[in-house]
């Protein structure tokens, strides 16, 4: 069975590094490995060195380890989805074409993340790889990703359905208004009538599509429960990115999706030698030595805010759940040799990938 | 004009870099200065309370600290607020909106969600109370990057989208208040780092039209220099090493990891300073928790916006 393993986490801990890092880390380890990005930003092709192409998993040239990669584009993906449920051309040519539709796959918020969810399945059942590592989008926007599926699911209830396409034959805005004339009145005093035009084409050109696509959100919502399946959080000890790690957790408990730990990026270790630093005697350092004496405490006082933050974090976590650390890096890291030397250093990651 | 002096602040950048404090601190300083000032969070967040030691979840404007209030706008909320002002009656809303049939159709309007996230702003903007604007200064902790841009380009999309009917008028109003840099600024925030600051450029130009509202950059969770004098301290550093201690050495290896990040972060100004509008440092505080003394703390240096 292939291994899950979906980091979440707001943007600014360095999310993309640290499930580069993972990824990298388990590949070594002699897992064959694939790295999916689902963010708009692109920034695992910053971290990675990846080009353009999208969609597709590119084996990444690593030394000691299979690893693919891939970007996502969700429009695409969700052109994808609707070529292969039509049942045949000419319906998905009509869907691609119809304007709610080119407006929502490319920005209804939570279409990005439900396509996310459809690519992470797709990859899931190749069965091509041991472990998959996805890369989600910051928190905010994770929240909708989280709930894609469902509404996703939502929108195709049969209520819906029922009401628009049954007397379909008729077409779609007309047999609206002999529905329900007062609906009609207020819906098209709200939208105006050619989005409703629009939106009832849509519903109605989606209707072939339906089974496949419910059938599928359901599958996909099973997938985010499976056993195989881990939410990490992506985080560091700052105050801001911990506020919105807690959120997230609450979410994720709430929704009693399976948490697995923390990645808590940019851990700063404490100095190992006690006492007053010492230095050699330079004339006029005066300045400097103070400073640099400084430095030592002014660390620890950074290593104990963030310990006690971790420890916060951790109490509010489901027993059992590990931390893995990942230490601070002064500048970004940049190619592919940065990535893979700082991943051989990282801590053992087989704790989060052990059954709960 | 300073930005506080206008009757929005849209706030957006990268997620985690410190949207929501910025938002309390700018908030929280304007507040100081007596003014009446609403800090609206966007889609259903209410991390606000928490920062004041309060656990409210309201679309009602709450007080936290004199003339700070806040709300959590979420889009539920707002669009039987707005169908209700449009259709008068709340009965008939919950009737015909809120049913199976009807929820789903009005979610699938493209755009919606986020567009009547800014027009529950709108509204709290154009609120008077005998003749003078009930709030002074509105601060919108709008969503990170992507979905921020999204919101932020949502009227204009249902006007492309709709043509004609109520949301395309108000969105037309809307756009008006968010589309005037004399009345609306947006500030966008991130950190002195490289990632992050590909991503604010990206998101300076993914505003398109909207780039001449931005009034500032925050850049938020800037460490000190780890020595006074640099230079100083690279060209001394070899005869400090001769004769350290082990404490000493291990204090000049955190001035050098001091020094990277300070580089880093010169980098970053750099980079930003291309956008030609002012960039503010607020200080990393080695504190584990925010509150409002700390927030106080960073309002000082927000008060040049």
């Amino acid at each position: 069975m292939t291994e899950v393993l979906i980091c979440c986490g707001s943007g600014g801990v360095g999310k993309t590094t640290s499930s580069a890092a993972l990824a990298v880390r388990l590949a070594q380890q002699g897992r064959r490995v694939v790295v999916l990005t689902i963010d708009p930003a692109r920034r695992l092709a910053d971290a990675l060195g990846l080009a353009g192409e999208s969609n597709v998993a590119i084996p990444v040239p690593l030394a000691d380890g299979s690893l693919h990669a891939m970007m996502l584009d969700p429009k695409r993906t969700f052109d994808e989805v609707v070529t292969r449920f039509a049942p045949n051309a000419e319906a998905a040519a009509r869907i691609l074409g119809n304007h709610v539709y080119q407006q929502a796959s490319s920005r209804l918020a939570g279409a990005h993340e439900y396509m996310a969810m459809e690519k992470l399945h797709e990859i899931v059942e190749t069965g091509r790889w041991d472990v998959v590592v996805l890369d989600t989008p910051p928190t905010r926007h994770a929240l909708d990703f989280l709930r894609a599926p469902e509404r996703m699911a939502n929108l195709m209830d049969e209520g819906v359905m029922r009401w628009l396409v049954l007397p379909a034959s008729r077409g779609g805005w007309r047999m609206i208004e002999r529905g329900s004339e007062i609906l009609a009145g207020i819906l098209q005093r709200l939208v105006g009538e050619r989005t409703i035009t629009d939106i009832a084409e849509f519903f109605i050109a989606f209707q072939s599509l339906w089974d496949g696509f419910r059938e599928r959100s359901v599958q996909v919502r099973g997938l985010l429960r499976a056993p195989t399946t881990r939410f990490l959080l992506v985080t560091t000890a700052a105050p801001t990115a911990r506020a919105e790690a807690l959120e997230f957790l609450e979410l994720l408990l709430a929704d009693q999706l399976p948490f697995g730990g923390f990645l808590v990026n940019r851990c700063a270790s404490a100095p190992q030698s006690s006492g007053v630093p010492r230095f050699g005697a330079v004339p006029g350092a005066e300045g400097t030595v103070a400073a640099l004496q400084e430095l030592p405490e002014r660390q620890r006082r950074l290593v104990a805010a963030q310990e006690s933050a971790i420890a916060a974090l951790v109490a509010q976590a489901p027993r059992g759940a590990s931390v893995w650390r990942l230490p601070e890096v002064g500048a970004a890291l940049h190619d592919l040799a940065d990535l893979t030397d700082f991943a051989r250093a990282l801590p053992d990651p087989a704790e989060l990938l052990q059954p709960r | 004009m300073l930005v506080r002096d206008g009757r929005v602040v849209l706030i957006t950048g990268k997620g985690g870099v410190g949207k929501t404090t910025i938002a309390a601190a700018l908030a929280l300083g304007v507040a100081r200065n007596g003014r009446r000032v609403l800090l609206c969070e966007t889609a259903g967040s209410t991390a606000v309370p928490r920062l004041f030691g309060r656990l409210s979840k309201g679309y009602e404007p709450v007080e936290l600290a004199p003339g700070l209030w806040t709300m959590s706008i979420t889009s539920a909320a707002a669009i039987e607020d707005y169908v209700v002002q449009q259709i008068k009656f709340r009965k008939l809303y919950h009737m015909v909106f809120r049913n199976r049939v009807m929820g789903p159709f009005l979610d699938a309007v493209p755009g919606l969600h986020d567009l009547i996230q800014l027009g529950a702003v709108w509204d709290m903007e154009r609120k008077r109370e005998r003749g003078r604007p009930v709030w002074d200064l509105i601060v919108v902790d709008a969503p990170a990057t992507g979905h921020g841009l999204t919101m932020l380009h949502a009227p204009r999309a249902m006007m492309d989208l709709t043509v004609a009917g109520a949301f395309h008028d108000n969105a037309e109003l809307i756009a008006g208040l968010f589309e005037d840099p004399g009345r609306t600024s947006i500030l966008l925030a991130s950190l002195p780092e490289e990632l992050p600051v590909n991503e604010t450029l990206q998101l300076h130009a993914g505003l398109g039209p909207l780039r001449p509202m931005v009034r500032g950059v925050i850049l938020n969770e800037v460490h000190p220099g780890p020595v006074p004098d640099p230079p100083f301290y690279r060209s001394h550093r070899r005869a400090l090493a001769e004769g350290a201690n082990d404490a000493g050495l291990e204090a000049l290896a955190l001035a050098d990891a001091g020094l990277a990040r300070t580089a880093a972060q010169d980098q970053a100004r750099v980079r930003l300073s291309a956008l030609g509008v002012p960039l503010v440092d607020l200080p990393f505080l080695y504190r584990r928790d925010l509150g409002p003394e700390l927030l106080l703390q960073l309002a000082a240096p927000l008060e040049v916006l």
